[in-house]
């Protein structure tokens, strides 16, 4: 029996999604083209033949093995971080507080600031010399060094780093969690009351369940970002002190603009797009669990 | 009818000329007063600014060269130069440089200066500037410390007796860069240079790092810090325009600084009285008497379309007329010798005394490998400011990351 679809009903859709997949083509699949092919060129781009030599040299270097764990790290931090904060504020902004609306703007700010910019605050705000926190601190804990260093601090760099990216990032997380909470039907949070569960309870049996897909997709979302961050640590610490704050987009990044190395910079963002794609798996499977 | 024509539809061609200081006061006036000059006397060619920044320039620069679309013109310090030409984007300049009369023409400029531009056998700039590095120091904290304001320190020694001194009621001697940036090779060479140390080795095959001497001035930098505590704390924070915002709100009283820094520092703190309370002075000597020199140049674009109206632009700049016209605006020395020699130079304060320090000049190795062993080098610097490691174990390091960049087994 026929659809009663039209050759035009069934393509039409087709046309429409052209100007997008177009622009996907241009500025994602033909430079993720070129970014394969210069990771399997010949240093300097000499002779016509291809090469596994940057990847055999990427696997053997020990810098790139520490930059990948470092950018473990810093993802795993900042998502514990982007969980806690936004989870709190979106629990705190569901309330039906007067200004409501004000507060839930007032959050979102941080999200608003550029990577860059949000690296020269706090570069300046943790400044020993000239930054706003150390006298912030003693204006609570007058004993504390007035001259106290963040990010020259082998201890503290790496933590101080983080947290600028907890509060720069917490808004995603925030937003979708916020999203989720207002989708919970009062129903189940009243009949929870009745059965006697307290404030704890309603919140593990009620909320979190409710919240476990939403939170599952921000996370994996928020992966993705993080694992990209790049301005952010560059403005801050530049990967210093050392190499202590090294992430693997600053990485590269100097590897290729500042080493002129551009065929092995592209091995190693061959790879850590490979990595990228391999953790972004359980989002790829859920998403398309639920369509 | 046809030259009517022609007359009314000319088009204009375009070149571009790049650099990070556009958006710069002062400098801003001098690239304005090139570009309407020459875009008046000359109007079949329109020069165009095109900003890009110092600390990506190189990327910027890299970006647009592999789209065939870099600037006609680029400035570039001297460190990028044989990496863009081993790339192929910049051109060589030898062509017109013969047909401009080879080397009486090239005689014009500072025969160390134009070293820095030729690369396997070619000619890839002309040189701009040439600053030599000196120490800016504040006379009026000299007194306050009771010191002589006309005897700045000659040798290491007075130094550090000068910033132990001055290191007093919320003030530091001396202002260090520690940060991930280019500018920190010009305040860090002087002290290895001088004490007999070096990068590498004279045929630029081999680490230099592992000698006492090269050991001896790269523990001075560092332990002006970390032992003598002369500097302001967060060392590896500070870049050089920090540094410099440190003397203009007197936070520090001497500084490893480039001719320019006078102009910034007014341009940071007008209320200061720069001309009255600075004064330069050669950088203390140990064993040699050495600085760097920070050479600053112009390329051509090896994918210009335009390329004689390109160099036509080009000359200009390099004319004696608006090497001068820079120095007066915004004081850097240029590589020409009849503006270098010129007795304008000697008659400003600050300009004859980092003039005078140009048969002292030296600077790192020009190789393709410079931003590895450059970048290594930092880390050392990082690692040893900030306790991760002593300075011994910072430049060990370095020795064997310098060697792994030079392919020594």
């Amino acid at each position: 029996m026929a659809s009663g679809r039209t050759w035009h009903d069934r393509h039409i859709g087709y046309f429409f999604i052209f100007p997008a997949t177009l622009m996907l083509v241009a500025v994602l699949v033909f430079p993720a083209f070129i970014t394969m092919k210069l990771s399997l060129t010949p240093e300097g781009g000499s002779g016509r033949g291809l090469t596994l030599g940057h990847y055999q040299k990427a696997f053997q270097d020990p810098v790139l093995l520490k930059t990948f764990l470092n950018t473990f790290a810093f993802v795993a931090w900042s998502l514990v971080g982007h969980l806690t904060v936004g989870l709190t504020l979106a629990l705190a902004l569901n309330q039906a507080l007067p200004g409501q609306t004000f507060f839930r703007l007032v959050a979102l700010i941080p999200w608003t600031i550029p990577d860059v910019v949000a690296g020269i605050i706090f570069r300046w705000a943790l400044n020993p010399i000239f930054g706003c926190i150390n006298p912030l601190i003693r204006v609570v804990f007058p004993s504390f060094p007035a001259e106290f260093q963040w990010l020259s601090n082998p201890t503290l760099a790496f933590p101080s780093v983080i947290l600028a990216n907890i509060w720069r990032g917490y808004p995603l997380v925030m937003v979708m969690l916020l999203a989720g909470l207002m989708a919970i039907p009062r129903q189940l949070y009243e009949a929870a009351e009745v059965d006697g569960a307290g404030r704890m309870r309603r919140f593990w049996h009620v909320t979190l369940p409710g919240l476990s897909t939403i939170i599952l997709i921000a996370l994996a979302l928020d992966m993705v970002w993080e694992f990209r961050r790049f301005a952010l640590v560059l403005t801050m610490t530049g990967g210093g002190p050392g190499t202590l704050t090294e992430v693997l987009s600053t990485l590269v990044y100097k590897t290729y603009f500042q080493f002129f190395t551009f065929e092995y910079a592209s091995a190693m963002a061959i790879l850590m797009s490979i990595v990228l794609f391999l953790l972004s798996m359980p989002y790829i499977i859920l998403v398309g669990r639920k369509q | 009818m046809v030259i009517g024509f022609s007359g009314i539809g000319s088009a204009q061609v375009k070149i571009r000329f790049q650099t990070w200081h556009w958006g710069e006061k002062p400098v801003f006036f001098a690239l304005e007063e090139f570009m309407n000059g020459f875009n008046k006397a000359n109007p079949g060619i329109e020069v165009v600014r095109d900003d890009s920044r110092y600390a990506d320039k190189e990327s910027v620069y890299i970006a647009q060269s592999q789209a065939k679309s870099a600037a006609d013109i680029a400035h570039f310090l001297h460190r990028a130069i044989p990496q863009l030409a081993d790339r192929g984007y910049i051109m060589d300049l030898t062509p017109f440089i013969e047909k401009e009369g080879g080397q009486k023409f090239l005689d014009q400029w500072d025969p160390k200066a134009l070293e820095v531009c030729k690369y396997k056998g070619k000619i890839y700039c002309l040189p701009d500037y040439a600053n030599p590095l000196a120490l800016l120091y504040n006379t009026v904290h000299y007194k306050e410390a009771g010191l002589d304001p006309n005897k700045p320190p000659a040798t290491w020694v007075e130094f550090l007796d000068y910033a132990r001194k001055l290191t007093r009621a919320g003030r530091y001697g001396v202002g260090l860069i520690g940060a991930r940036q280019e500018g920190l090779f010009m305040r860090l060479n002087p002290w290895i240079w001088s004490a007999g140390g070096d990068y590498l080795t004279p045929d630029n095959k081999r680490s230099a790092l592992d000698t006492p001497e090269a050991l001896e001035g790269f523990k001075f930098y560092i332990e002006l810090s970390t032992k003598h505590k002369v500097v302001p704390p967060g060392v590896i924070e500070q870049g050089a325009q920090e540094v410099r915002t440190q003397m203009a709100h007197e936070k520090v009283s001497m500084n490893v600084a480039v001719i320019q820094a006078p102009l910034i520092i007014k341009a940071i703190n007008p209320n200061i009285n720069v001309p009255e309370v600075f004064a330069a002075a050669p950088i203390p000597v140990n064993k040699k008497k050495v600085t760097t020199v920070e050479y600053g140049m112009r390329v051509i674009s090896a994918f210009t379309k335009n390329p004689e109206e390109t160099w036509k632009v080009y000359k200009s700049w390099y004319s004696k007329d608006v090497q001068m016209r820079n120095f007066n605006i915004y004081g850097v020395i240029s590589a020409r010798l009849d503006v270098k020699n010129s007795p304008d130079i000697g008659k400003n304060k600050f300009a004859k005394v980092f003039a005078a320090q140009g048969p002292y000049t030296k600077i790192e190795p020009s190789i393709p490998e410079w931003p590895k062993i450059g970048d290594a080098m930092i880390t050392a610097v990082q690692e040893a400011f900030s306790g991760m490691k002593t300075p011994e174990a910072a430049l060990r390091d370095a020795h064997l990351a310098t060697n792994r960049a030079l392919g020594v087994q």
